[in-house]
């Protein structure tokens, strides 16, 4: 089995390998120092478990497992924490591999054999019952075979195809395996929901106006995309839009 | 109970009289006398013709009294201080009745000896005439009065000590403590130094040893500024050990005056604020500063660290806290005279501590004078 190690501190990361090595059966593949180069190593080395510090600078531990599940086959994730009362509750309750540092060899023993993927649903609940920033930064996207992040602040609109999400931003368009209706509760209330199948940014928003027909649409800025304001969201958009 | 003890180094665990020897309890006592003299002359007004003489000749009196009483008190102070609450109170209401007897007694026989007026053969008025009569009133409301000063005494005493305890508490309660955070990360990072690096992970060990030390102590006691600063660099040397390059601490403290008397753990919480809320949230880590300035009676001590750009450092809650504890026990220590400042711009967080320059190691606010 691949193991990844995540940790922001060499001591840290150093002591886990030396455990690991003398667990038969495991093999650190990789260290990564922080949640981008993280991420990073499971898109190229593809590991099978992911020791993952909660509490790292830049993205958190619960932020890089979500990013995570992204992969085609997402790595199954142990978390690692030296002392957070909420997140450990949390793991508890969402029955959640973790471990304490300092570590236990039997104790990474046992997480290992019964490591487990997390589904973001649980990741989101850890978040919300261990008071940890929720909302995302960044959006993972897969390209190919890798990841890419992109910052939510770069983005212009969340486009709903029949399958998938089309998130148009700075960088260009990608496509994302999440629901919109996730995505504008996460989001709100800097993301308007237009349309069934659109959530824009508000500060990307340069004018709404109102066709021939009756029909509203909305300009978006820089990119120049126009899109379609359903009957149903009219309202509340020009209410936002109005209100200030 | 033993916290007052040590304030007061010579009074019983549990004895409520003032030390009847010095000039405050003195003055106490002349003011209970007068009091009582001026009720005595204001109920007999209708008896006599001349209030002021009643009132000077009564004060007069019991001045004697009041003043023999004190006296006697505060020669037999060891004594009283060696018996349980209830016998001393026992012990010094007899005292006290003896002592205003005698008193009486002299008082009466003075004038039975020079009190004769010669020139109408009969006794001055302002002497007692009926001998047992002006024994059993005095020492009845001798009684009465002692009693009634005693139970004051020891209802000011218990006020007094439930202020000090409170006070105590709450210095207990800020004493700052080693966050477990730090504790955890720190026993990992010795954990993994025990096989790789030996002598590091011992020292590590000492250090920690140290900081416990210092967190365990007596919260009451201030100690030198030399000795804080050394607490911060131990606690500095073990992040370094987790941490690596990442931490970089600078420190510019020349202008302090070494000798100063600290509330211990002023400065370690800010090293360790900083480098929580900062440092270890930033991946290429950064540079704390700690200041120290002198301004006449006046010393600052400056900690600033870089901060993640996103987050409200200053707002977030263990930030606050700490900080909140310092400002409390800087209060204590000095009332109305230390505060602490904090500001962050430009992606930095700074916090200052300003208190008065002191080289006396024990709290102002735990003294028993007030």
């Amino acid at each position: 089995m691949k193991v990844l190690i995540v940790d922001d501190e060499p001591p840290a990361r150093e002591r886990l390998r030396r455990l690991l090595d003398e667990i038969d059966g495991y093999e650190v593949v990789a260290e990564a120092s922080n949640g981008e180069e993280a991420l990073a190593a499971c898109s190229e080395l593809k590991p099978d478990v992911v020791l993952l510090d909660v509490r790292m600078p830049g993205l958190s531990g619960l932020q890089v497992a979500r990013h995570i599940d992204c992969l085609e086959e997402p790595p199954a994730v142990i978390f690692t924490t030296a002392y957070d009362q909420y997140a450990v509750e949390a793991f508890e309750t969402e029955a959640v591999g973790y471990l304490l540092k300092p570590v236990r060899k039997e104790k990474l023993t046992h997480a290992l054999r019964h490591a487990a993927r997390i589904p973001p649903t649980r990741l989101q609940k850890i978040a919300a019952s261990a008071r940890m920033e929720n909302r995302r930064e960044q959006i993972c996207a897969r390209v190919g075979d890798q990841l890419r992040l992109i910052p939510v602040s770069d983005i212009y609109y969340f486009a709903a195809d029949q399958k998938y999400v089309t998130v148009k931003h700075k960088g260009g368009e990608n496509l994302i395996d999440e629901s919109l209706k996730a995505l504008s509760e996460e989001f709100a209330p800097d993301f308007i929901r237009i349309h069934r199948n659109a959530l824009v940014a508000e500060k990307y928003i340069s004018a709404v106006e109102r066709t021939d027909t009756g029909q509203y649409v909305v300009r978006m800025r820089e990119c120049g995309s126009v899109l379609e304001v359903s009957r149903r969201h009219a309202p509340e958009l020009l209410r936002r839009i109005r209100g200030g | 109970m033993s916290n007052t003890g040590a304030s007061q180094p010579d009074a019983g665990p549990a004895f409520f009289l003032p030390d009847f020897c010095g000039s405050r309890a003195v003055l106490a006592v002349v003011l209970i006398v007068e009091l009582v003299a001026l009720v005595f002359a204001i109920a007999r007004q209708a008896l006599h013709d001349n209030f002021w003489t009643d009132l000077a000749t009564t004060s007069l009196f019991l001045l004697w009294v009041g003043l023999t009483c004190t006296a006697v008190l505060c020669r037999a102070r060891t004594w009283l201080h060696s018996l349980s609450t209830s016998r001393a109170v026992t012990v010094m209401l007899v005292l006290l009745v003896t002592t205003i007897g005698l008193v009486s007694e002299v008082a009466y026989q003075i004038g039975q000896l020079w009190g004769i007026d010669a020139a109408s053969g009969s006794q001055v008025s302002i002497f007692p005439r009926d001998h047992a009569g002006f024994l059993l009133r005095n020492i009845a409301v001798g009684f009465i009065v002692s009693a009634l000063a005693l139970r004051y005494f020891y209802v000011n005493a218990q006020r007094q000590r439930s202020i000090e305890m409170e006070a105590l508490a709450r210095i207990h309660a800020l004493q700052a403590r080693i966050r477990p955070h730090f504790l955890f990360n720190s026993m990992n990072t010795i954990a993994s130094l025990t096989r790789s690096n030996p002598e590091r992970a011992e020292q590590a060990v000492e250090d920690l040893a140290d900081l416990f030390r210092a967190s365990l102590n007596d919260a009451t006691v201030r100690i030198s500024l030399e000795d804080e600063i050394e607490i911060a660099r131990t606690h500095q040397r073990i992040e370094q050990l987790r941490l690596g390059d990442r931490l970089q601490v600078q420190w510019d403290i020349a202008d302090l005056p070494l000798n100063a008397r600290v509330p211990s753990l002023i400065i370690q919480p800010l090293l360790e604020n900083a480098v929580y809320h900062g440092i270890e949230m930033l991946p290429q880590g950064g540079c704390i500063s700690i200041r120290g300035a002198r301004h006449g009676d006046t010393l600052e001590i400056e900690v600033r660290n870089p901060v993640p750009a996103q987050t409200g450092y200053g707002e977030r809650e263990g930030n606050r806290m700490a900080l909140e504890n310092i400002r409390q026990r800087l209060e204590l220590a000095w009332p109305g005279r230390a505060r602490v400042e904090t500001e962050q711009k430009d992606g930095e967080f700074c916090a200052r501590l300003i208190f008065p320059y002191a080289d006396s190691p024990l709290l102002e606010g735990s003294s028993l004078d007030s």
